[in-house]
């Protein structure tokens, strides 16, 4: 049997056909989504770029329900064996949505790999990515020395001096990776205090090769062909600072990735997508949204992973009661 | 035709392990080099690259930069 190309997924979608649902996202939220919907045989696709969301990076997932203790590239394999095993599901991978509009009976969906898809409902399972500084040089010197992954690159950095900014546990833990291999690491935290578990301050804070920096707002990457140094401002004192170094690994959190709705649902002042939380509907009749591009309070694999069973079934609960009120919620 | 391939990379890079799976998947041989024990590896890494972070697959001398399945695809005609 000659094996399908994993790009056109479970089948490739058919023209001129309806879907009841597409699923934008392959991380927990995503896979349990498309077996549950698989499972009530939906008319659905799962367009992702890949599986296992953000967790994909973890060396160990340790309370995901049922598993003791998993990689997340385990991890990934693991939803992603889940969600081929169903019968009845077309999956778009490697592939990524880049516009959403409404049409007559739903919405259309135009994909990177220039595939269209009409469909009644959306649910959006599309998490987050790594927040960036938002500072001159960053992006110019973006894997010339500035890093978001300290589990991948750390190595690199063997003998040289590097700053890690963000003092929360993604922070903490990438200079726990680092000081393997730096000569020194600088902690750089914009509030008066580090914000990660304690247990993990008082491991960094107890090496000598680590300098923690309080109050400190980063203003600027230097550098021509890569990262020399950098400037940041005392929000004590007012001083503009500069230390000079190799490489810096920011850790300052995520923004949810909802570009491609923007303009169609309502939004939370963090950017996330406003849901009502007993069903999962956008402000937006006939989108859904869970997991982390979602308003939910705890970001969190099981969360997304159940929140997006919710909005499944309230999908199919909505398509039934048709046939044209299609969901959203007014507040 | 074999293509010559090259991947940099260090054994805790998740996205190194996805792509030495992916050529796995395809029965595509590779030739893979640890720049964290590697210094040699590492600087010819950069040198080639113009940059710092892995994975960097070289393909018959095309760089890419990370684990990006689609243009993995297209550069092997899979």
């Amino acid at each position: 049997m000659e094996a399908r190309p994993a790009s056109a997924g479970r089948g490739s979608p058919a023209y001129n056909m309806m879907y009841d649902l597409v699923i934008v996202g392959g991380g927990p939220g995503g896979a349990a989504a498309g077996v549950y919907a698989a499972r009530k045989k939906m008319k659905v696709a799962l367009i992702t770029e890949s599986f296992g969301g953000q967790s994909v990076v973890s060396a160990g997932i340790e309370n995901w329900i049922g598993t003791k203790s998993v990689s997340g590239l385990d991890f990934a394999k693991m939803l992603e064996e889940h969600l081929r095993a169903q019968e009845d599901i077309d999956l778009l991978q490697p592939d990524l949505v880049e516009k959403v509009e409404k049409a007559k009976n739903g919405f259309t969906i135009s994909t990177k790999e220039g595939k269209k898809l009409e469909t009644k409902t959306i649910l959006v399972t599309t998490g987050s990515s790594r927040k960036k500084l938002g500072v001159p040089g960053e992006k110019e010197l973006d894997a010339k020395g500035v890093s978001y992954c300290s589990t991948c690159d750390a190595p690199i950095f063997k003998n040289k001096v590097v700053a890690v900014i963000g003092g929360g546990n993604a922070g903490l833990e990438a200079v726990v990776d680092l000081l393997a291999y730096a000569t020194k690491v600088y902690l750089l935290e914009y509030g008066d205090k580090l914000k990660g578990d304690p247990i993990t301050q008082e491991k960094i804070e107890k090496d000598k090769k680590v300098e923690i920096i309080l109050n400190a707002q980063t203003t600027k990457i230097l550098g021509d062909k890569f990262v020399a140094g950098f400037k940041y401002k005392d929000l004590k004192s007012g001083q503009e600072k500069e230390l000079k170094l190799d490489g810096i690994f920011v850790e300052i959190g995520a923004v949810p990735n909802i570009s491609f709705v923007k303009d169609l649902v309502k939004l939370s002042a963090y950017g996330e997508i406003a849901v009502d939380h007993k069903t999962q509907q956008t402000s937006q009749p006939g989108i859904w949204a869970a997991g982390d591009s979602s308003d939910v309070l705890y970001k969190q694999n099981n969360i997304s992973a159940g929140d997006a069973v919710k909005a499944v079934l309230n999908i199919y609960e909505t398509l039934n009661k048709e046939g044209g009120t299609r969901g959203g919620y007014t507040k | 035709m074999t293509k010559n391939i090259k991947i940099y990379s260090t054994p805790t890079c998740v996205y190194c392990k996805m792509a030495k799976e992916f050529f796995k998947k395809n029965n595509v041989e590779y030739t893979e080099f640890n720049v964290a024990e590697d210094e040699k590896a590492r600087e010819e890494m950069v040198q080639k690259s113009q940059q710092l972070g892995v994975p960097v697959i070289d393909i018959d001398g095309k760089i890419t930069v990370g684990f990006n399945e689609s243009e993995l695809k297209k550069a092997l005609n899979l």
